[in-house]
């Protein structure tokens, strides 16, 4: 799959851009405040119908307008051609066509375009709290199989509607409520064990390309560990709430499940978060991200494209150059706000100014 | 801020506005088409709400929507006494109807098991559900709440409420959309649905 163009309308700062994207590297330079992870944000909205910082959609929808729209010329690899539109309302729901059909349930986008963003903030994997590591995790679940998206929705639908009703119980539980909350716990405890499962195998998978994509990067040979050993799998998840369902109904919160796990990152046998250094950090959360983008090659048989948002300006200029050389083929899009490097090897460089591509 | 429109236009447009489906821009549009129509035609639309709220209730057995005490489906002697499929509104009926797989009756919730929204089983009419079993010709109950948490949830409460009772109980099969609402599968596809249903155990 090859994205050949993106266009964009009324999305954050841009009135109307167009970019044509080469085979392998595009770069994006221009100051900061310009729009440059704007546009990255609007590319990676395609791939996963959210925004990579968090944002509700009003605030991807330009000042003054209803309606963003964010556009995608893609490839296939049989060499059919797909025009993907996706229409970002700031109130009410937003439409997805696919060569001017619209698409009945827009989440079937997932899956259609992947994305791999890396950007500065990949450094929380490593230093911020355990739900950031659970998101990258569900993130590439999604990447790899689009529907776990529903199991996650599902999850996340049932967890809410159990603490509510854990609120609405206020620590008493009478039969009756015992009756119904025993039907939500069956389904937590069904959906959750989809998801655990899912989260092991996945990451199974990935430590040894981590380890590999960490030599590449630093040029040492040192052991790294991702642990998802949550309690509750070694009982299961339904008989782990039976058991726990004194704490829950006290504490009025659903205390166990896939939404509270930690996924333990160790280098060298020691937890990173806390006894690493910020490069080894910093390199270790690129040799995740390298590691999940080179899974998903692997197993959807084409790469997703790439999106480095001012990753190599956070590097030192040894490992700025180990990532270059070890960049995976396929398709790059690279924001720097700096002179890129000579090895960078773009073969389009794009600027931007104010929201506009000058080119 | 000014009122930009007449008091009796913004309150139309604030009244259209609250009905579901419909936001603030269509409330407008249908607003200003209304005001176009013929007074004749404006008339036979307010007369037909009027008319509707006065004369339709809900059906004293199942709860679907009706003008007189049973509704036309309960009345109706040549319907499945045997079989009850059960449904959180009365708009499901209709999509079921259009299958025309289902000649038995049915039950309206009101509703679907939701803490969010302040709906817990109490809520429902379930206890009228459970009524009709008792003292019922009833063999089968097929669960036809939708394909989503809720609906799930909902139908799983009730299999557990129901089996004890020595009833099939049945779940319409997936295949709907999922997380979508019953009202807006195709009657193919509920169609097969319904056919495929399994038994819940
Ligand atoms: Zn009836």
């Amino acid at each position: 799959m090859i994205v050949r163009q993106f266009e964009l309308v009324d999305f954050r700062n841009y009135v109307q851009a167009s970019l044509s994207l080469t085979d392998h590297i595009t770069a994006v330079v221009g100051d900061n405040g310009q729009g440059k992870t704007n546009l990255v944000e609007a590319i990676g909205w395609m791939a996963t119908m959210s925004s990579f910082r968090g944002a509700p959609n009003e605030a991807l929808v330009r000042v003054g307008t209803d309606q963003a729209i964010v556009r995608a010329h893609v490839e296939h690899e049989d060499g059919r051609m797909l025009l993907i539109e996706c229409e970002i309302n700031r109130s009410g729901r937003n439409r997805v066509l696919v060569n001017k059909q619209r698409l009945q349930r827009s989440r079937d986008l997932l899956g259609v375009l992947r994305v791999s963003v890396f950007a500065p903030d990949d450094l929380n994997l490593i230093k911020g709290g355990p739900g950031i590591r659970r998101d990258f995790l569900d993130e590439t679940l999604v990447a790899l199989r689009p529907k776990y998206d529903t199991d996650l929705r599902d999850l996340d639908r049932i967890v809410r509607q159990r603490n509510v009703l854990l609120k609405q119980v206020g620590g008493r539980l009478s039969a009756d409520v015992a009756f119904t909350l025993d039907v939500w716990d069956s389904k937590l405890a069904a959906t959750g064990e989809v998801i655990g499962t899912a989260r092991a195998e996945l990451l199974r998978d990935l430590v040894p390309l981590v380890s590999a994509a960490y030599r590449d990067l630093v040029d040492v040979d040192v052991r790294i560990d991702m642990v998802y050993d949550p309690v509750w799998r070694r009982t299961g998840l339904a008989v782990a709430l039976a058991d726990n369902r004194s704490d829950d109904v006290r504490r009025q919160l659903s205390l166990i499940g896939p939404h509270r796990d930690e996924i333990d990152i160790a280098l060298a046998a020691m937890p990173a978060r806390t006894h690493a250094s910020q490069g080894e950090q910093r390199s270790l959360a690129l040799a995740i991200k390298l590691a999940a983008h080179r899974l998903v090659t692997d197993r959807i048989g084409s790469p997703p494209l790439l999106v480095l948002d001012d990753v190599l300006s956070e590097l030192d200029p040894r490992r700025a150059a180990a990532l270059l050389q070890h960049l995976p083929a396929g398709q790059v899009v690279l924001t720097s706000a700096d002179v890129l490097p000579p090895d960078a090897g773009a073969a389009t460089v794009l600027r931007i100014v104010r929201g506009t591509v000058v080119s | 801020m000014a009122a930009v429109y007449a008091q009796a236009v913004q309150t139309l447009i604030d009244e259209l506005g609250r009905l579901p489906g419909i936001g603030p821009k269509s409330a407008q549009r249908i607003t200003f088409h209304l005001l176009k129509l013929p007074t004749e035609d404006a008339e036979r639309l307010a007369n037909a709400i009027i008319t509707a709220k006065a004369r339709v209730r809900f059906c004293e057995q199942c709860f679907n929507v009706s003008e007189d005490e049973l509704c036309s489906i309960c009345a109706d002697p040549r319907r499945d006494q045997t079989v009850l499929c059960v449904v959180e509104e009365a708009r499901d009926i209709i999509a079921v109807e259009r299958t025309g797989e289902f000649r038995g009756r049915y039950h309206v919730l009101m509703g679907a098991i939701s803490p969010i929204d302040g709906v817990g089983p109490e809520q429902l009419k379930i206890r009228e559900l459970l009524r009709r079993l008792g003292s019922d010709t009833v063999q089968e109950i097929i669960l036809c709440t939708n394909p989503n948490v809720e609906g799930e949830a909902t139908a799983m409460y009730l299999a557990r409420l129901i089996k004890p009772l020595g009833l099939t109980v049945s779940r319409i099969a997936s295949g709907l959309p999922v997380g979508g609402d019953l009202e807006y599968a195709d009657e193919l596809t509920l169609g097969r649905a319904l056919e495929g249903r399994r038994i819940v155990d």
